[in-house]
């Protein structure tokens, strides 16, 4: 699944990123494959999302989103 | 000596910057872009030392031209002969993040301090770091807790410094690591991330020690600053206050500005001989120094408001939640606070563009923005409304004038957008970029990052944008006081002759003498000039001089008009209202009719008509380039516009 199909609250593992720049830039960041994020806001009208990751959210826009392929974790 | 500042975005790099210098501090850009650039004083041991502060990054290897900054900086340390000291900030709640970075800049072999920056912050999270694990396995490295918000921890922090000072002056000047700064393929990028990244992870879990998992209770309240309905409402009362205040709130300032400065002026002329120092004083310097002072109040009260709602964290919810709706538009979340502001002067809707990350967005956001109605339109347009525009009601409750009124302001908002779509549609991205950005926690306002904010802007408008203000100003008094005078004394004295002159009173008379002087001024002659150029607009050389004289001010214009036609002041605008209107043609045709006063009001709503703007505009793109390019784009857009409205009425 794509990161922007997951509803709030989800919490997911990142499996892949396919866009090379925005993977460079998150890599940068910490939020490698692998790692559990959780997303805890989505925009209305498919605007940005934001999720958190250690102690603080990041937001990307919802386009960027789809680049991120995650498992759902069991709630 | 140099001390450097690095850190991630929110590690509280500024407010630790602030603390150290104090107000001892230079704003400029560095050089080849619009990134602030901030510099200032430390005092250690005793001495002296430049500290240089750097924009926040992931990392050095640039994703944007702020963090291209950095890097270009890094590249030229190896040409300085200045030892230097690297001092890297972390935010000790994301302490992983932050020492990615550190890794960077410590196998660059710069010598470092690192500081772990809002403990009190990461106590609350439960989060508690080893300060002593953390020195060993960094053992070239000093590290020091600190709490820059309350000071906590300076002590320390100069001690380290001081101590790596030391270090360096007995060894050999170090030298960059060259290799490291080459990486230029994002594959390699990518796999030099991971290591860091998987490295600056094991670090912390051997240092950090989490106690409970509150997050989810602080982030209940971002549900509802986010929230698709409640989200918009609150911004919009946000938005509401913001332009309010920088409306009407700035207009006491403002005043008193106004106010002192013409008694300063009253001062030189009771003490000056009269003649043309006292003219170049009195009517060109003051005024002009006036013109750029009476932006002050606008400025700093929309950059408190810029300041607190940055500081505090609401900002980055509102970007979050407005940037779907401008992106059509080529523009970003970040644009909007510049917009609405612009609404009131562009003026500092201008300077606050430069929040905005991206380069693109940036450029559409300060491009569109004088299109923005601004306060200083409001006397012309509500003059030329009194004038051209019938009271009547329409449909029973709304008010044909304030209709117009609003339609000028919704047509600047309107071409507005329509613009900034087509540059998004032509403007290259330099590069790639990302809209990435990090919502922090909550925090209290820094009362000292506000004011050192605000002090800052004032700073910047006055020193980079006042002289060319003040400069253009003194031209525009010069060209409406002079001209040439053999044609002026026969101007005036064919006044002296006639009936109107004679039987006037004594003030009266001195009303008709200026009117004929500024008429047969070079700005008069410059106005009649254009006459057949602006005729097919519907206007007279009355008008031509009103506008030419407007590009001191907007709102100049009235004043101008009041001026040609020999007009009381103490008379009020009513008065000048009944001139306008009885105004005729030779042939008897009415000067101001709804088509020409339609076509004059829409040439206010899209020509750069402030040549303020134009200087910061120029401040803010770092060349004449971009200010030409509106000032003529909008030129035309304004002749096109009102020539249709004219044709069509």
């Amino acid at each position: 699944m794509n990161l922007s199909e997951i509803p709030k609250q989800r919490s997911v593992k990142i499996l892949e990123i396919t866009q090379p720049f925005l993977r460079t830039k998150l890599m940068e960041m910490g939020v490698v494959p692998g790692v559990e994020i959780t997303l805890t806001l989505k925009a209305p009208f498919r605007g940005p999302i934001a999720f958190a990751y250690g102690n603080t959210q990041i937001s990307i826009r919802f386009e960027d989103a789809a680049f991120i392929k995650v498992n759902p974790l069991a709630s | 000596m140099n001390l450097l500042l690095f850190g991630n975005p929110n590690c509280g790099k500024s407010t630790l910057f602030n603390l150290l210098t104090g107000m001892r501090q230079k704003v400029g850009n560095f050089p080849g872009v619009t990134v602030d650039k901030k510099t200032g004083l430390v005092a250690v041991g005793g001495q002296s030392i430049s500290l240089t502060d750097y924009p926040g990054t992931y990392s050095i290897y640039p994703k944007s031209s702020e963090e291209k900054v950095v890097f270009d900086a890094l590249n030229e340390l190896n040409q300085q002969q200045q030892p230097t000291v690297g001092l890297v900030v972390v935010d000790a709640s994301n302490l992983d993040r932050g020492l990615f970075l550190f890794s960077q800049l410590a196998d660059l072999k710069i010598p470092l301090v690192l500081i772990v920056n809002m403990i009190d912050l990461s106590d609350r999270n439960g989060i508690t770091i080893d300060h002593q694990s953390l020195s060993k396995e960094l053992s070239c490295t000093p590290v020091v807790f600190m709490n820059a918000r309350v000071g906590l921890g300076k002590n320390r922090l100069l001690q380290a410094i001081e101590e790596q000072i030391k270090n360096q002056s007995a060894e050999n000047h170090f030298s960059v690591n060259e290799h490291i700064l080459a990486i230029e393929d994002l594959t390699q990028q990518e796999n030099d991330a991971l290591l860091r990244s998987a490295k600056a992870k094991e670090l912390c879990k051997k240092v950090v020690t989490k106690k409970n998992e509150t997050t989810q209770s602080k982030r209940r309240i971002d549900q509802w600053l986010t929230h698709p309905v409640l989200g918009y409402v609150i911004f919009s009362l946000v938005l509401i206050i913001i332009f309010q205040a920088v409306f009407t709130l700035s207009a006491i300032p403002m005043d008193y500005i106004e106010q002192g400065l013409q008694w300063v002026s009253q001062q030189i002329a009771q003490s000056l001989p009269e003649g043309a120092v006292q003219d170049l004083l009195c009517g060109g310097i003051i005024p002009g120094i006036t013109g750029v002072l009476v932006f002050i109040p606008q400025i700093a009260l929309l950059f408190f408001f810029i300041a607190l709602l940055e500081d505090s964290g609401y900002l980055s919810r509102a970007v979050f939640l407005m940037d779907r709706l401008v992106r059509p538009f080529g523009m970003n979340g970040r644009s909007v606070v510049p917009l609405l502001s612009s609404m009131a002067c562009a003026i500092p809707g201008i300077m606050a563009t430069r929040g905005i990350p991206n380069s693109k967005e940036r450029l559409i956001t300060l491009f569109v923005a004088p299109l923005m109605s601004c306060s200083a339109r409001i006397p012309v347009y509500t003059l030329l409304i009194s004038v051209v525009i019938p009271e009547k009601q329409i449909a029973g409750i709304m008010q044909l004038q304030g209709l117009v009124l609003f339609a000028l302001y919704a047509l600047g908002i309107i071409v507005a957008l329509m613009i900034a779509w087509l540059l998004k549609q032509f403007l290259k991205q330099e590069g790639q970029s990302i809209y990435l950005m990090e919502i922090p926690d909550f925090k209290p306002p820094h009362w000292r990052n506000i004011f050192t904010t605000i002090f800052d802007k004032i700073k910047v408008f006055v020193l980079e944008a006042g002289g060319i203000i003040l400069a253009l100003s003194i031209v525009i008094w010069a060209l409406s006081n002079y001209g040439p005078s053999q044609e002026r004394e026969n101007a005036l004295q064919q006044l002296k002759s006639e009936k109107q002159y004679r039987i006037a009173t004594e003030e009266d008379r001195q009303l008709l003498e200026s009117a004929v002087l500024l008429e047969h001024s070079y700005l008069g002659k410059f106005g009649k000039t254009l006459e057949p150029a602006i005729a097919p607009l519907g206007y007279d050389w009355k008008i031509g001089i009103a506008i030419g004289s407007s590009f001191l001010a907007r709102e100049v214009f009235v004043g101008t008009l009041s001026t040609l036609y020999a007009h009381h002041e103490e008379a009020g605008e009513f008065s000048l209202r009944e001139k306008l209107k009885n105004e005729t043609y030779p042939d008897g045709r009415k000067k101001f009719t709804l088509a020409s006063g339609i076509s004059l009001m829409v040439f206010y709503v899209f020509a750069l008509q402030c040549l303020s703007t134009l200087a910061v505009s120029r401040r803010e793109t770092g060349s004449w380039r971009i200010p030409l390019l509106q000032l003529s784009l909008y030129g035309v857009l304004a002749y096109g516009m009102s020539l249709l409205c004219y044709q069509l009425f």
